[in-house]
């Protein structure tokens, strides 16, 4: 046993996807003892805040500053609010003056602004040019000139009287240390739809995720071994009917089988775990026949044989004489339905058919979410994309850690 | 022929089975359900606002005599079978009053058209990049059998989702969504055929990278095990040359895959079918979800049953196909 | 003295393994079959005897490589050459080879005749199809194979026909040199008996001009054999006529095996090889001394240092032992 598991731990593959499956397992286990809170609570208000981290303005003001003089300070404010869509208006300008633009870097932003602060003139109307479009540049000349001026920003507030009075200015050299402010927060894979933290989402989800598809590997497994045990120690007519009904659930979809039960069952019944359960209830067929297979090969070996005639109960035989030659099969087996339970809870939830849960979400979910609310389309990546990868790598490491023990158990196919 | 005769008719035999333990499930399972369909569309109707109770028996009770609930259940399944048989499966709750055969043949042209090129594409590409990996080995091997695994790990619908934000939303190279230009009705004219053409590539191609990854591993394997043969020994030593006789190989590492592509066409087309949804295609796909999503019962019932019987027929037509290519079919018979 | 067909000089072959150890499995043979002859290897299991047989093709693929000496066919040596002349030239048409599993040295897929036009087309490109297809059935025929043979697929064969067949394909181009590694040991009695008709048959008529042929049955060795070599841990050990080396065996390996054997009638085929304790030396790094040193009863110290050269004596045997013939024959008669 113990040199078994030493050989499996020397193949690569194996190896590789054992180091994946923990570290996503540890990622699991680790992550909430440091966040600790409830990863569903919608700390935002809007939709799809970016990754990043999030300084309270509100205590920022308050806190104390320091002065600092950085030197390209002003040129990386005027950098930030210059977006793209203006300077391709600041080139379209140009070229309505007239003004050669030839050599001149879009993205140099020192260069548009000497260009542009050089040649603006409020007066001149090119011919052609909407009046909104000729406000719109005054506007955009104004924000350049501020940006460019050195100013203040000043916080007033109400006395008794109802008067406004200046209780603060901020001037453009004043900083804050982050470690002042009272209130920062990094959300490295920002909000989703409903302003929740999505790493404390996505580790959460992958946890329900894990857990659907270990029941739905272990109900699987426990049919398919029973069934496979049965019909290939006992042979004869159990055989028959077991392989009749195995090789009809091996054809019809298992696909179409989960939609319809899901669906029947109706939203309320639709817990995590039933759904769990269901998957396994659809996905046994595979086990089942590479059992069967190795049991009947097993079954007339002289260790069997020698069991039968000694008298033993047949629950012995299966036990002890069967279940240790067939054991490398049903872990891989297992291993594989743990991965095909966790996508399929993701094509169901993305059908609308998944679990039904108001306390932890599930990585078919979070897609389900993303999905209806386009975070494909409106360019909020952190919202999908982290859910694809860890279903890729979940189901990549499962994968690579069934090819390791098949290569260990299945010389043959060693290169 | 007494083999294939043999072989076909068993396969015909355990086709109809099939069949008919598909329309029983399909018709049983949601019947055996605590919440019969009916109720669970009156129970969303009244939680849609409609208040006034006795209206709700009176459609309650409309749907139940539509379904003939109200009768006993050999009753029922033989109304189904009828029904089915006839194409009528009852007219649709979302897109009243259109009839769900109406809506499920209009879809299916859609799916099929996309589902069958795609995956027989990613199949051949499959085989052909396993086969390259298992007979070139050294370092082509070792980059491209770690990225097979991993794209045939990646969900289908991931990769739709990839596919359409890096082509669609960021490249503009190909349309995000649909089947044809939403400003368009179906007509035969070249605009609409080119439409329809850009519209296909996402969906196809993101199907089609799936299905390789798992194809391309399966035949380096099957390959790698026919390299090892003895006839590969043998031949070579009669002189034949390698090129002749890397196609003994790979002919024969093919074919199982062909039994392969069989077993997991019912696996592969789940995954198909979600990716049309991320797509918005207006297949089989789209139809269930927006059936799931509408509460549209009778939709529901109709595509399943429909999907079933797609891919029961593309079981069925991969195996005679196998069983007419692999003499080692017949020549199992006899044993 | 007939002329000599095949004629080996020091030939060294190893095999080179997955972690890039050298096994010298075949280590400095020489033999010589005249026109006519047939030349038995005998051995256990591992003695390099099936290395030799590959060896001896002139035509390497990893893992096995070749080292030094030469092979002669009918004056031609056929050792320096390029392999791709060896494959057209040489290789089925001049030498050609039956292989160890029979079972499966056929490709499965393929139809008999197929494979017949693929070898002869493999040294002839132009050669017409009715025209093999012709001259394939002729052969059959002779041979007593029915000509329906060639419309079947390797598959639909019975173990005995499948090995008949590998004969007849392996020898249609009638090759000066037959190596048979095992061509019967895999198959029922009456089985082997019709393979070694087929393979005397073969030589009286003229098809092929000289055999060597390698089993651990030794009683058929002697029934099929004209000489009999023994081979020990990639080296001959002893040469002689099949006569001589059944009932007078010299070296106390051939003495060893043959022990067990003294009459070879028909009662004792399939009878092994006698067992001997202890286990071949480690042909990674051969021992410099005899290598049979280990497991000899009569070894003394100098076998294991003293490296010990091929010794004649008689008429035309050769014996690979420190001791002197007499002093052995001494040794087993005082037993």
């Amino acid at each position: 046993m113990l040199n078994t598991i030493k050989q499996v731990f020397h193949s690569p593959k194996f190896v590789v996807g054992f180091a994946i499956f923990v570290a996503i397992l540890l990622t699991m286990i680790i992550y909430p003892l440091f966040c600790p809170g409830n990863p569903l609570e919608q700390i935002g208000v809007g939709t799809f805040a970016a990754p990043g981290t999030y300084v309270s303005l509100y205590d920022a003001t308050k806190s104390p500053t320091e002065t600092l003089r950085l030197p390209d300070a002003a040129d990386n404010r005027i950098e930030a609010s210059l977006s793209k869509e203006d300077r391709v208006e600041m080139v379209e300008w140009f070229g309505a003056m007239g003004i050669s633009v030839e050599g001149l870097d879009i993205e140099d932003t020192d260069a548009m602004v000497d260009l542009w602060n050089a040649n603006y003139d409020p007066s001149v109307r090119p011919a052609g040019m909407t009046s909104a479009k000729i406000n719109y540049y005054k506007r955009l000349d104004n924000s350049i000139k501020e940006l460019n001026a050195s100013d203040t920003v000043i916080i007033a507030d109400y006395d008794e009287e109802g008067n406004l009075v200046t209780t603060k200015t901020i001037a453009d050299t004043d900083y804050v240390n982050t470690k002042e402010i009272a209130n920062v927060k990094t959300l490295p894979l920002g909000t989703d739809n409903f302003g929740r933290d999505v790493l404390k989402e996505l580790v959460s989800a992958t946890g329900t995720s894990i857990k659907i598809g270990l029941i739905a590997g272990i109900v699987a497994t426990v049919i398919g071994l029973t069934l496979g045990l049965l019909a290939g120690y006992l042979g004869g007519i159990t055989d028959d009917i077991i392989m009749f009904v195995t090789n009809i659930f091996t054809v019809i979809p298992s696909f179409v089988l989960l939609i319809l039960i899901t669906y029947s069952l109706g939203q309320e019944q639709r817990g995590a775990a039933v759904v769990a359960i269901v998957i396994g209830f659809t996905s046994w067929t595979w086990t089942a026949r590479s059992v069967r297979s190795q049991v009947i090969s097993l079954r007339n070996r002289d260790h069997v044989n020698l069991s039968k005639l000694s008298g033993h109960s047949l629950v012995r035989i299966v036990l002890l004489d069967i279940l240790p030659y067939i054991a490398s099969y049903v872990v891989m087996a297992f291993i594989l339905q743990v991965s095909s339970g966790i996508l399929a809870e993701a094509q169901l939830s993305l059908l609308g058919l998944g679990p039904k849960t108001t306390q932890v979400p599930t990585l078919g979910l979070m897609m389900n979410w993303a999905m209806l609310y386009s975070a494909h389309t409106n360019g909020s990546w952190w919202a999908y994309f982290p859910v694809i990868l860890v279903i890729t790598l979940i189901s990549f490491s499962l994968n690579l850690m069934n090819t390791g023990l098949d290569q260990v158990f299945n010389p043959t196919l060693r290169d | 022929m007494k083999g294939y005769r043999k072989y076909f008719g068993k396969k015909i035999l355990w086709f109809i089975i099939t069949l008919i333990v598909a329309v029983i499930l399909n018709f049983l399972l949601p019947r055996l359900m605590p919440v019969n369909p009916v109720a669970s569309i009156t129970g969303k109707l009244a939680g849609q606002g409609a208040t006034d109770a006795a209206a709700v028996q009176r459609i309650y009770e409309h749907y139940l005599h539509e379904f003939g609930l109200d009768q006993p259940i050999y009753v029922q399944f033989g109304l189904f079978v009828k029904n089915a048989l006839q194409g009528n499966f009852g007219i649709s709750f979302s897109q009243y009053p259109r009839p769900v055969s109406d809506i499920i043949s209009s879809a299916i042209v859609w799916t099929v058209a996309l589902q069958l090129p795609a995956i027989i594409v990613g199949w051949i590409l499959g085989n052909v990049l396993g086969a390259l990996a298992a007979y070139i080995k050294k370092g082509f091997d070792k980059v491209l059998l770690p990225v097979s695994l991993f794209l045939s790990n990646v969900p289908a619908f991931g990769m739709a989702v990839v596919m359409l934000v890096i082509f669609g939303v960021n490249l503009k190279i190909a349309p995000i969504a649909g089947g044809y230009a939403f400003d368009m009705i179906p007509h035969l004219s070249w605009d609409f055929v080119k439409s329809v053409i850009s519209h296909y590539q996402l969906p196809f191609w993101s199907i089609v990278l799936v299905s390789i990854g798992g194809q391309a591993v399966g035949m380096r394997s099957m390959s790698i095990y026919e390299l090892n043969a003895d006839y590969v020994k043998y031949a070579r030593f009669l002189g034949i040359k390698d090129s002749k006789i890397v196609g003994y190989v790979f002919r024969n590492a093919m074919l199982p895959q062909v039994t392969g592509l069989a077993l997991s066409i019912g696996t592969m087309i789940g995954g198909a079918l979600v990716a049309e949804i991320i797509f918005s295609y207006p297949g089989l796909g789209s139809t269930m979800y927006s059936a799931v999503t509408a509460a549209d019962y009778p939709l529901i019932s109709a595509t399943t049953l429909i999907i079933t019987i797609m891919v029961l027929i593309a079981t069925f037509v991969l195996d005679i196909i196998y069983g007419l290519i692999d003499p080692r079919v017949k020549a199992a018979q006899y044993e | 003295m007939g002329k000599p067909m095949l004629e080996v000089r020091n030939l060294k072959t190893k095999y080179v393994t997955r972690f890039h150890e050298d096994v010298y499995a075949v280590d400095g043979v020489s033999f010589t079959i005249e026109e006519g002859k047939s030349l038995g290897i005998a051995g256990e299991s591992g003695c390099g005897k099936s290395t030799l047989a590959l060896s001896m093709m002139g035509y390497y693929f990893p893992p096995l490589h070749y080292m030094s000496g030469d092979i002669i066919i009918d004056g031609k040596n056929i050792s320096g050459m390029d392999p791709d002349t060896v494959r057209k030239t040489i290789l089925g048409s001049e030498i050609a080879y039956i292989p160890q599993a029979a079972m499966n040295a056929l490709n499965p897929t393929q139809k008999i005749i197929k494979f017949v036009t693929d070898v002869m087309r493999a040294h002839d490109p132009k050669k017409d199809k009715n025209e093999i297809r012709e001259m394939a059935e002729a052969r059959f025929s002779e041979l007593g194979l029915p000509k329906e043979t060639l419309q079947k697929h390797a598959v639909e064969l019975s173990g005995g026909m499948k090995q008949r067949t590998v004969i007849a394909v392996s020898t249609i181009l009638n090759p000066k040199v037959l190596i048979a590694d095992e061509p019967s040991s895999a198959l029922d009695v009456t089985s082997q008996k019709m393979v070694i008709k087929m393979m005397r048959e073969l030589m009286e008529k003229g098809y092929i001009k000289s055999m060597l042929f390698i089993t651990h049955e030794l009683p058929l060795l002697y029934n099929v054999t004209d000489d009999i070599m023994v081979m020990y841990a990639g080296q001959i050990v002893e040469k002689g006529t099949a006569k001589e080396m059944v009932f007078d065996p010299v070296h106390p390996y051939s003495h060893g095996l043959m022990g067990s054997i003294l009459v070879p009638e028909e009662g004792t085929r399939g009878q092994k090889l006698g067992a001997i304790p202890g286990a071949p030396p480690n042909l990674k790094k051969p021992p410099d001394g005899c290598r049979f040193a280990e497991r000899c009863k009569y070894a003394c110290a100098d076998c294991r240092y003293t490296s010990i050269p091929e010794k004649p004596f008689g008429e035309g045997r050769m014996y690979r032992c420190l001791k002197s013939v007499e002093e052995l024959k001494e040794v087993y008669e005082n037993e």
